[in-house]
């Protein structure tokens, strides 16, 4: 005969199962399935037609909280689970008592067949519980409901904060987990990591792609010709070289670098020294001339912001056109010098910016035609 | 348009006007004409001519020439001769922008033996710049010109070096001692730079430094040359380069040679040595006159390895200074130049009578005296950046290395060359130097260099921080890092690493 399972009852079989007694009410109840809250609700519904339209109000009211329980349930309906029932192998032998009367000992279906836990055997036999061997009574005799070590570890599951263990061995097997739980959280450092968290984080340089300044790499792409990004390399690192060992840039008042650290200091720090070069002469926007705004063919000019990269990338192609008409045969020396020559305001960049600064207030009132 | 005659009518033959019934005038008329202008008649029919309208000219293409667009005209004048050359050759020792690192020492008689600076960058005097320019010690590509001042490291190997030229100079039981070595090594691991320190160590205890900076110079054909003499046709001088090897020697070695004189008759220069002239004059002979440039070295090499005076000469005789021989680059030597003798065959480079003398002093000496009578070092270093590559050079260092080990060549042990590979017996020849019967002269040694230990790694690395160039925190674990980087502490990529600008690690 199959064990007796109420369907109502049904969800995730705990390892220690609770005992029937307990009252199953309150958040216990709001977590089972749907089609439970259905069910449980057909009696109620039976009583008058009025509450069937409401079942699904009331679905939605119980997924959304967990305290409504019992207030629309009539006030003589137990519920499922409060119908005290034995455990299925106690059930099992009374059935089999009562069906079959063999005496032979063996067992007649698989319940007996696997038979009963030892502790339920004890907490129904007060002569076993005294003739138990020794740790099982030591354990007995000290379930006081608080154990001698912490149980941290398991507070947060939920399935077993609310469980009250009454037996004995329950409490035992529930010692011996917890304390497995300990161990492994001693060994396994706490946040969930399986090994030792490591120490340094990753810097920028441990990627290889990622080893040189942004501006450098951007600023050596674009001294590439024909491809040849090795010779491009070997350009900026000449460059570089130059504005470490060329005199300190004498700053002009009218055309200033970006504020930094004082021109003495600079040629220390080449890629800074690059850096404020290149975003000093960075124009903030560019002209786009558009048609078909005023009609008859004419465009205007509309101001458009840039994205730093982009004003980087408009300046530093300034530079390397201007650097063209120097004379040096040299490329990279020819780009150094107009690099220094930009630091001490001397180089055609700036006008080139200004210009483009100044269309760009005149197309102002552009914007509103867009 | 409607006909003038109805279709009934075509039967008839049409009578249009009376005018066609006229018969046809035989003479021409004369009618007055409208234009007063002449009437312009068609020239007669020339024969037109096939092919080609214009004969090409002598060499001319044939094809259509169209303009090309691409290539814009070079308008910038080439820089003035000579200008390029200079530039590329240039050798900065200085950057006023790095900081002064405190506390660094300059190579003296005291720190070139002291073992606790293991590791540390010790910076070259400043009144020797000039004479380390001189022997041309520097060489234009070591990154010396973005430091302050130029340091090198002491390594293992410059310090044994220090503590060699330190006993020679002022251990009696070394005086006289002669040390032949062969530099080999990966490229960069710093043969040249050892070369250099060698020279400092020697101008700081004031031997006499003799150095061939690039063997290459020698064999390019760059230089000119002679037969030696009409009895040795097939041997031949170089004058200009060795009137420049007396410059060289003359100006790093002024403070030594000034104070040496004459020890004894040259009849090879016949009355242009003085009986009280001075080495530094007689070499300034050979410097005015490349002519005598040969013999004037001759006769200075004479001088600096007399241990006494000839008869009549001894009133003016010092003793003479242990030296220095320094050559870099001797793979160069080990092969067929690029000049040509009368019957256009290609010159060996030990058919050159300078490479010659210098190849002869790995040999032991012969008349009972070393190739260094007054003591000293040689230094021949191979070059790991510019080296042809001779098999058989190959092949004899290694022999030079067993043979140091004690293997006699008749063993098996013994490296030879490849069965049936292209060998060449001058280079095997060369370096075939059995241990000499003098006591104070060694055997030719093999020293290979190899990259640099971690500490003196971490000293190095230090002194680009202290330096101002390098903005990183030098730790031990980046050290390491960047050692193994570098090949295992080859110097030259550690340099390189130094210098380069990544993004500093974040600091946490």
């Amino acid at each position: 005969m199959p064990p007796r399972l109420n369907i109502l009852t049904a969800r995730a079989v705990p390892v220690l199962r609770q005992p029937s007694t307990s009252a199953v009410n309150g958040s216990a109840a709001a977590r089972r399935s749907i089609a439970t809250i259905v069910n449980a609700n057909r009696p109620s519904t039976t009583n008058g037609l009025k509450f069937v339209p409401s079942v699904s109000v009331r679905m939605s009211q119980r997924w959304n909280s967990s305290g409504s329980d019992g207030k629309d349930k009539p006030e003589g309906y137990k519920g499922p689970t409060e119908d005290p029932l034995p455990h299925v192998s106690e059930e099992a032998a009374e059935v089999s008592k009562i069906m079959d009367k063999r005496c032979d000992g063996v067992a007649s279906s698989p319940e007996l067949e696997q038979g009963t836990p030892v502790s339920e055997i004890l907490q129904r036999d007060k002569n076993a519980q005294k003739h138990a061997p020794k740790v099982m009574q030591d354990q007995m005799k000290n379930q006081s409901g608080k154990r001698s070590f912490s149980t941290s570890a398991r507070r947060m599951e939920s399935g077993l904060e609310s469980t009250n263990f009454d037996d004995a061995s329950a409490a035992m097997v529930a010692n011996m987990v917890a304390a497995v739980n300990e161990q492994a959280a001693e060994l396994h450092f706490g946040e969930g990591l399986k090994f030792e968290k490591p120490t340094k984080a990753m810097a920028k340089t441990d990627n290889f792609r990622s080893r040189y300044d942004s501006l450098l790499e951007q600023f050596t792409k674009q001294l590439m010709r024909d491809g040849k990004l090795t010779k491009a390399y070997n350009d900026m690192s000449f460059i570089l070289d130059h504005l470490r060992t060329s005199p300190p840039p004498n700053t002009s008042m009218k055309r200033p670098l970006l504020p930094g650290p004082s021109s003495s200091q600079l040629p220390l720090n080449p890629v800074l020294y690059l850096t404020l070069i290149v975003d000093s002469v960075a124009p903030l926007l560019k002209i786009r001339q558009q048609k078909g705004v005023i009609g008859g063919g004419a465009s205007v000019q509309i101001p458009v912001p840039l994205a730093l990269r982009q004003r980087r990338r408009q300046a530093i192609r300034w530079i390397i056109d201007s650097s063209d008409k120097r004379r040096d045969s040299n490329f990279a020396m020819r780009v150094a010098q107009e690099l220094v020559a930009v630091a001490e305001g001397r180089s055609g960049v700036w006008d080139r910016r200004e210009a483009v600064h100044k269309l760009g207030i005149a197309g102002r009132s552009n914007l509103a035609k867009r | 348009m409607v006909s003038s005659f109805c279709w009934s009518c075509l039967t008839r033959l049409p009578t249009a006007s009376p005018r066609a019934m006229l018969p046809p005038t035989l003479t021409p008329q004369r009618v007055a004409a409208f234009h007063t202008s002449s009437t312009l008649l068609a020239s007669p029919l020339k024969k037109k001519s096939t092919g080609n309208v214009a004969a090409p000219r002598y060499r001319q293409a044939n094809s259509a020439r169209m303009k090309k667009k691409g290539k814009a005209v070079e308008r910038a004048r080439p820089p003035p001769a000579g200008e390029r050359r200079a530039l590329r050759k240039r050798i900065v020792l200085s950057n006023p922008n790095a900081l002064e690192v405190e506390d660094m020492q300059d190579i003296s008689a005291e720190n070139m033996v002291d073992s606790r600076l293991h590791g540390a960058v010790l910076g070259l005097p400043v009144p020797m710049l000039d004479q380390l320019r001189a022997v041309q010690a520097f060489k234009p590509k070591q990154g010396w010109s973005i430091f302050r001042r130029p340091g090198t490291v002491m390594r293992r190997e410059s310090l044994e070096l220090g503590r060699l030229i330190d006993s020679i100079s002022n251990n009696p039981e070394d005086k006289g001692k002669v040390v032949k070595r062969v530099l080999t090594g990966a490229k960069g691991t710093g043969k040249t730079v050892h070369l250099l320190q060698a020279m400092a160590m020697a101008f700081t205890k004031e031997w006499v430094v003799i150095t061939v900076p690039e063997c290459q110079d020698l064999v390019l054909a760059n230089t000119s040359y002679a037969p030696l003499s009409d009895k040795t046709p097939n041997v031949y001088v170089q004058n200009e380069a060795t009137a420049a090897l007396l410059n060289r020697t003359v100006t790093a070695n002024q403070k030594v040679l000034s104070t040496l004189k004459v020890s004894r008759e040259h009849p090879a220069l016949k009355s242009l040595v003085a009986r009280d002239m001075t080495l530094q004059d007689l070499a300034n002979i050979g410097i005015q006159d490349p002519a005598a440039a040969w013999a004037v070295f001759q006769a200075l090499w004479t001088e600096l390895a007399a241990t006494s005076a000839a008869p009549g000469f001894e009133a003016g005789f010092s003793p003479r200074p242990p030296m220095l021989v320094a050559v870099d680059g001797i793979g160069h030597w080990m092969k067929e130049t690029k000049y040509r003798s009368a019957k256009f065959e290609p010159v060996h480079a030990h058919d050159l009578v300078f490479v010659q003398h210098f190849l002869s002093l790995l040999k032991p000496g012969n008349n009972q005296q070393s190739a260094l009578p007054n003591g000293g070092i040689l230094l021949y270093a191979t070059s790991g950046s510019n080296s042809p590559s001779v098999y058989s050079l190959d092949v004899a260092l290694k022999q030079v290395a067993a043979r140091r080990q004690g293997v006699t060549p008749s063993s098996s042990n013994f490296p030879q060359p490849a069965a049936y590979s292209k060998i060449d017996q001058r280079v095997f020849a060369a370096l075939d130097a059995p241990a000499s019967s003098i006591p104070t002269e060694g055997a030719l040694e093999l020293q290979t260099m190899a990259g640099v230990s971690r500490d003196e790694a971490r000293g190095f690395m230090e002194y680009f921080a202290r330096s101002g160039l390098l903005r990183q925190h030098v730790t031990e674990e980046w050290v390491n890092e960047k050692w193994t980087l570098a090949g295992g502490g080859v110097i030259g990529e550690l340099e390189m690493l130094g210098r380069r600008l990544t993004v500093p690690a974040q600091v946490e």
